[in-house]
Parts: C-alpha cells; sequence; structure tokens
C-alpha cells in the first residue's frame, strides 16, 4: 500500500512541475494529465473510489483531452520569447521564497499536529449522490449557475464579429 | 426543501431567474432596452420581495444558508447596489458594438454570487458564492474584448483571482482536516471546545484571510485593485469596489464573529497589521495618481483598512459601525464611478484628472455631484462619511483600540489632499479641449438618487443607525 503512495505521489509532483516549467504547450499538457491520473491513484489508495473514477473521467479524460486538441488545432504550440523571458530566476525567486517559507510551515504544523483520520469508511458513489439530491442539492442548482455564467462568458469573449465582406477581399 | 425554505428562498430565486429569462427574451428579440427594463424591474422586485420575506425569518436551511435580519439588511446593500449600477451602466454600454445585452446576464449572476455570500453559513456556500461572483467579474471586466486596458485586466484579475480562491480553498480544507466540519456553527463550536488551537487550524484560517484579504484589497494582497479598476468599464469598477465587497464583507464579518476570532490573540495582531497596513499603503500611493480611476482604487484600499478596524471591536457596535460606514461609503463610491462613467463616451474614457478640467462651468451638475462624492470620501460634515468615520473613531475610542485611531485620524488627513486636489482641478478654469456627452434621464435619475442618498446620509443619518441597532445583532 505505502509503496504505492510513494510511487504515486513522486509521479504527481515531477509531472506537474514539469508541466508548469515545459515551454512547449503540448509537452505541459501531457505532463499534466499525468499528474492528474497519479492523483487518481493517491485518492483511490485513500478508498476514494469515486473521486478517483472522477478524476480520471473528467479531468484527465474529458477538459485535458479537449485542451490538447484545441491546442493542436490552433497550433499554438510553439515556444515564443516572452514566456522565455520569464524564465530567469529574478521573476520567480522571490515569489519561491516566500512559497518555500509556506511549504516549511506546512510540514512542521502536519508533523506537530496529532490528525485522527477523519473518516476510515469507504465512502461509495450512491452516498455521494444522495448527498448532493438531499441535503447539497442547493449547492449543486449553485454550480449550475457557475457554470451558466461561464458558458455566458465564453460565448461573449470569444464570439466574432459578422463579417460584411469575404476576407480575400478585406484590406490588411 | 419545505415550503417556507422556499419562501425565503424567493429573493434569491428571482435574481436566479432574471438572468434565465433575460436569455429568452434575447433569442426572440435582442434589444437592449427592453433587456435593460427589465433587468431593474426584476432587481426592484427581488428587492421588495425582501419585505415580504422578513416575517419568516430567522430561518435555517440545512446549515447551508442562514436567513436572518442581517444577511437580509446585506441583501438590501447589494441590491440597492447593483441597481444603481444597472442605471449608470445604461449610457456607458448604450455605445458599444456588437453584443451588449449580456452585460446584464453577466451582472445579474454577480449579484447571485454576492448575495450567496451574505446568506452563507457553510464553506460550500462560501466557496461556491465567491466563485460565481469571481468567474461573472472576469467577464464584466473584459467586458469589452476589442480594447487592451480591459483585457489585460481581465487576464490579471483571472489569474490572481484563481490564485486566492485557491488559498481560499486549500484554508477551508485545513480547517476541515482539523476540525471534521465545515458549518460555521459546527466551526465554532469544534474550536471553543479544542481550547489551544492546532497549527494547522492556524495555517488554515491564515489562507482562507488571503483570499478574503484579495477580494477587500487588503494591504499585502492589493497589487490587483488598480490595474483592475482602470481597466475595466467605469461602472463595473464601481461594482467591484460595492457588491463584490460587500458580500465579502457580510460572510468575513459573519465567520469572524462566529468563531470569536477577536479573542485570539494572534488574528487580533494580524488584522490590525493588515488595517493599517492597508491605510497607509493605500493613501500613499494614491497621492501621486493622475488617473482618477486608480487613484479610488487605492482609496478604497484605504478604506476597507478603516471598515476592519472597527471589527476588532469584537462586539455589537463594531459590526454596526462597520456595516454603516460601509453603506456609506457605497453611496459615495457609486457615485464617483457614476460620473467618470456618464462622462466617458465611446472611444475615450474620462478617467485622467486633467479631463475634469473646469467641469464645473461647463456642467455644473455633474460636477456637483462628483464634489459630494469626493468630500463625503475625504469625511467632510454634512456629507455620509463625516458621519461614518466619526461614528468608527468614535466605537474605536471607546474601547480603546487607540493605536488604530490614531493611525486612522492621520490617514485621514492624507487622502484630504488628493481628494481635495481633484476638487480643485473641477473648479479651475480652463480652456475648452474635450467634448462632453450629453446627460440622459437614466443617467440624471442615478445621479440624483446618489446625491440625496449622501446628502441624507450626512444629514439626517438617525434612522438608518436605528434601523442597524435592530436589524444588526450577531
Amino acid at each position: 500500500m505505502n509503496i504505492f503512495f510513494y510511487i504515486a505521489a513522486t509521479v504527481a509532483i515531477t509531472t506537474t512541475i514539469l508541466a508548469i516549467s515545459r515551454r512547449n504547450a503540448i509537452h505541459a499538457l501531457l505532463n499534466l494529465i499525468l499528474s492528474l491520473l497519479s492523483i487518481s491513484v493517491v485518492l483511490y489508495l485513500l478508498d476514494a473510489q469515486f473521486i478517483a473514477a472522477l478524476e480520471v473521467i473528467i479531468y484527465a479524460g474529458a477538459i485535458m483531452v479537449l485542451f490538447i486538441f484545441v491546442t493542436m488545432i490552433l497550433n499554438i504550440g510553439l515556444e515564443n520569447k516572452q514566456e522565455k523571458k520569464w524564465y530567469n530566476p529574478r521573476m520567480w525567486f522571490v515569489a519561491a521564497f516566500f512559497a518555500g517559507i509556506l511549504f516549511l510551515d506546512l510540514i512542521l504544523a502536519v508533523k506537530n499536529a496529532q490528525i485522527q483520520p477523519v473518516a476510515a469508511q469507504v465512502i461509495h458513489s450512491k452516498q455521494v449522490g444522495i448527498s448532493m439530491f438531499t441535503t447539497y442539492l442547493l449547492a449543486v442548482e449553485i454550480a449550475a449557475v457557475l457554470l451558466m455564467a461561464g458558458i455566458i462568458g465564453a460565448f461573449h469573449l470569444g464570439s466574432q464579429e459578422k463579417k460584411v465582406m469575404h476576407r480575400f477581399l478585406e484590406k490588411k | 426543501m419545505t415550503e417556507t425554505d422556499f419562501l425565503s428562498l424567493t429573493p434569491l430565486l428571482i435574481i436566479t431567474i432574471a438572468p434565465v429569462v433575460i436569455m429568452l427574451i434575447i433569442s426572440i428579440y435582442r434589444k437592449y432596452e427592453i433587456i435593460f427594463g427589465f433587468s431593474l424591474v426584476s432587481l426592484l422586485t427581488a428587492f421588495v420581495s425582501l419585505f415580504i420575506v422578513q416575517p419568516l425569518l430567522p430561518h435555517r436551511i440545512d446549515h447551508l444558508m442562514v436567513f436572518d435580519l442581517y444577511s437580509l439588511f446585506f441583501l438590501g446593500i447589494i441590491f440597492f447596489s447593483a441597481f444603481l449600477i444597472m442605471l449608470l451602466s445604461h449610457d456607458y454600454f448604450k455605445h458599444l458594438e456588437g453584443f451588449r445585452e449580456e452585460y446584464f446576464i453577466i451582472l445579474f449572476t454577480a449579484t447571485l454570487g454576492a448575495s450567496l455570500l451574505a446568506v452563507a453559513n457553510h464553506f460550500i456556500i462560501f466557496f461556491l458564492g465567491f466563485e460565481l461572483l469571481s468567474i461573472s467579474l472576469y467577464i464584466l471586466i473584459a467586458f469589452q474584448k476589442k480594447k487592451d486596458y480591459p483585457l489585460e485586466a481581465g487576464i490579471k484579475y483571472l489569474i490572481l483571482a484563481s490564485v486566492s480562491s485557491a488559498f481560499l480553498l486549500f484554508g477551508m480544507a485545513l480547517i476541515y482536516t482539523a476540525l471534521g466540519t465545515m458549518g460555521f456553527q459546527g466551526i465554532a463550536d469544534a474550536i471553543s471546545k479544542m481550547g489551544v488551537a492546532s497549527p494547522i487550524l492556524v495555517i488554515g484560517f491564515g489562507m482562507m484571510m488571503v483570499g478574503i484579504g484579495f477580494k477587500l484589497a487588503l494591504a499585502p494582497f492589493h497589487m490587483w485593485t488598480s490595474d483592475v479598476y482602470q481597466g475595466a468599464p467605469a461602472p463595473v469598477s464601481g461594482y467591484i469596489a460595492t457588491v463584490s465587497k460587500g458580500g465579502v464583507m457580510a460572510v468575513f464579518i459573519r465567520f469572524f464573529f462566529d468563531i470569536k476570532g477577536f479573542s485570539n490573540q494572534d488574528f487580533f495582531i494580524v488584522i490590525s497589521a493588515i488595517a493599517i497596513f492597508s491605510m497607509f499603503v493605500g493613501n500613499l500611493l494614491a497621492i501621486r495618481q493622475q488617473n482618477l480611476k486608480r487613484l479610488l482604487g487605492y482609496s478604497s484600499i484605504a478604506n476597507m483598512g478603516y471598515l476592519i478596524i472597527i471589527l476588532l471591536i469584537g462586539n455589537n457596535d463594531g459590526a454596526r459601525a462597520a456595516i454603516f460606514y460601509m453603506l456609506s461609503y457605497f453611496v459615495t463610491v457609486i457615485g464617483a464611478f457614476g460620473v467618470i462613467s456618464l462622462l466617458s463616451t465611446k472611444n475615450r474614457e474620462a478617467e485622467k484628472i486633467e479631463d475634469f478640467k473646469g467641469l464645473f462651468w461647463k456642467r455644473p451638475w455633474i460636477a456637483i455631484v462628483l464634489t459630494l462624492s469626493l468630500l463625503s470620501l475625504a469625511g467632510i460634515p454634512l456629507t455620509a462619511g463625516f458621519i461614518a468615520k466619526f461614528y468608527v473613531i468614535f466605537e474605536g475610542v471607546k474601547s480603546g483600540l487607540m493605536l488604530l485611531v490614531f493611525s486612522m485620524i492621520i490617514n485621514s488627513v492624507i487622502g484630504l489632499y488628493y481628494y481635495i486636489r481633484v476638487i480643485a482641478v473641477m473648479f479651475s478654469t480652463g480652456e475648452e479641449t474635450t467634448k462632453l456627452p450629453s446627460l440622459s434621464i437614466i443617467g440624471n435619475v442615478a445621479l440624483t438618487m446618489i446625491s440625496i442618498s449622501i446628502l441624507i446620509l450626512g444629514v439626517y443619518p438617525g434612522w438608518l443607525i436605528d434601523m442597524i441597532m435592530k436589524l444588526v445583532a450577531l
């Protein structure tokens, strides 16, 4: 059990770092998929099968594949100069320093705290479904409104003007 | 869900149904004036429904939401501010090319997010409201997608608000790890039983503070404020300064009072440091500002600093003073952004201070409203800002928060300088440079409402203070 956790956790951390630092968009996205898959392994080891399955189906399956297709279709996987400039240490050193302090803080906190395992039992999808449609019904409805706002925004920001002239006749 | 649940949800349901109906209207017949009228009527209906809901109170829905006089009062503030901003947006977006009716849909979803924060009693509703507000604001900020500044501001807000949401969510997760509950009441009970706070809990609250501080633009998390205020359309800047901050403030005050944050020494020190830092950073950065929108952005940082001081008093008096301060600040700042949005034309945003040169001699009425707003921000008697500052300082002195009160007084003096500078520019005589747009009836109505509110709150605030006394008992 434990050895699986460590393997999955190492893969997750390495691939996440790679996903951030790769300048080629396709490589970064493939790394991100790997990281999501390994996180779902971690969740599975914690007996949260439902959320592990959701992680694979929704994130790694649907969203990331969509991302990759869009990136490939639009052909924006090329490196650009601006991004290269952002990778010099001057840009990220201060942020990394403060993030490091926060990280040390978290490690100390976890070491000193006596945490009892919150839920030892396996939570099945049936229970999740029941609580979603009874106790948290309102939250689900609000999530629907949130998606609606997102879709309308995507429509507005992504919509193109109707063209009167054919694009070959337009003056450049 | 019982019948009472549905009835007490009425104001939120109206706000939820309105954008769907607007979408249907758009799909049948796309006309700006119709959508605008429908939006105004829906907001008014939601506002009136607050009075109908009132006899049902207090009512809880499954520990997720709580409807009491406090949340109802905040809903009233949010709807009122959104109503004024909607009136002011009419002229601003009238001339926009392309689709502009979507603006009202997104304005409704953003208002729903803020209202959810006002009724939240559980981390899930808190976070969903927070996200709904953020996502709607990205779209509102970048609404004029053809221009450079709005897009830049939108991307900046998108990235920084996502980071702050991540902090908030991580903080909530840590608190859940430490206590095993996500309802505000459950957390309060668990903390009072625990005695000494575990380190995980402290880090969790710290991270939540980052998320909340970002939305309120408090000092170490204020970097986005001036850029976003400048880039966003003027009514949207007003929206960020009022409705968005009002919602977050409502949930912050409720959570802070539920967990009795003020009795914890660490919390007290952190919040006073943030408050003093916000005041000085906001005011000092505003001094040399040549852009009125950025100036108002910086002044909002300082004003939020004044506002959270008073929560440290930790009793109902403090909360009441904070709420009165917030209400008067909202009315005032909507006035200032309203003037900017009414003076802006299709191609040019009236945001530079020199744009206002000699405004008094060309457009006395608009100049008077702006003067009133700026005087109220500076805290000159007969305006809302004076009573609000007086109330806050009074409560501060009464409970002996001397350091905070003194830094507030010093900062009020600094603030006076840059507000008066803008007023002086307006009254100076200068040659005619730009052509000012004509004022529509709707804009006039909005300006009249705002200036009357500022004056009433400044001259005769007794009834409102009595009302707040009666409503707000946390």
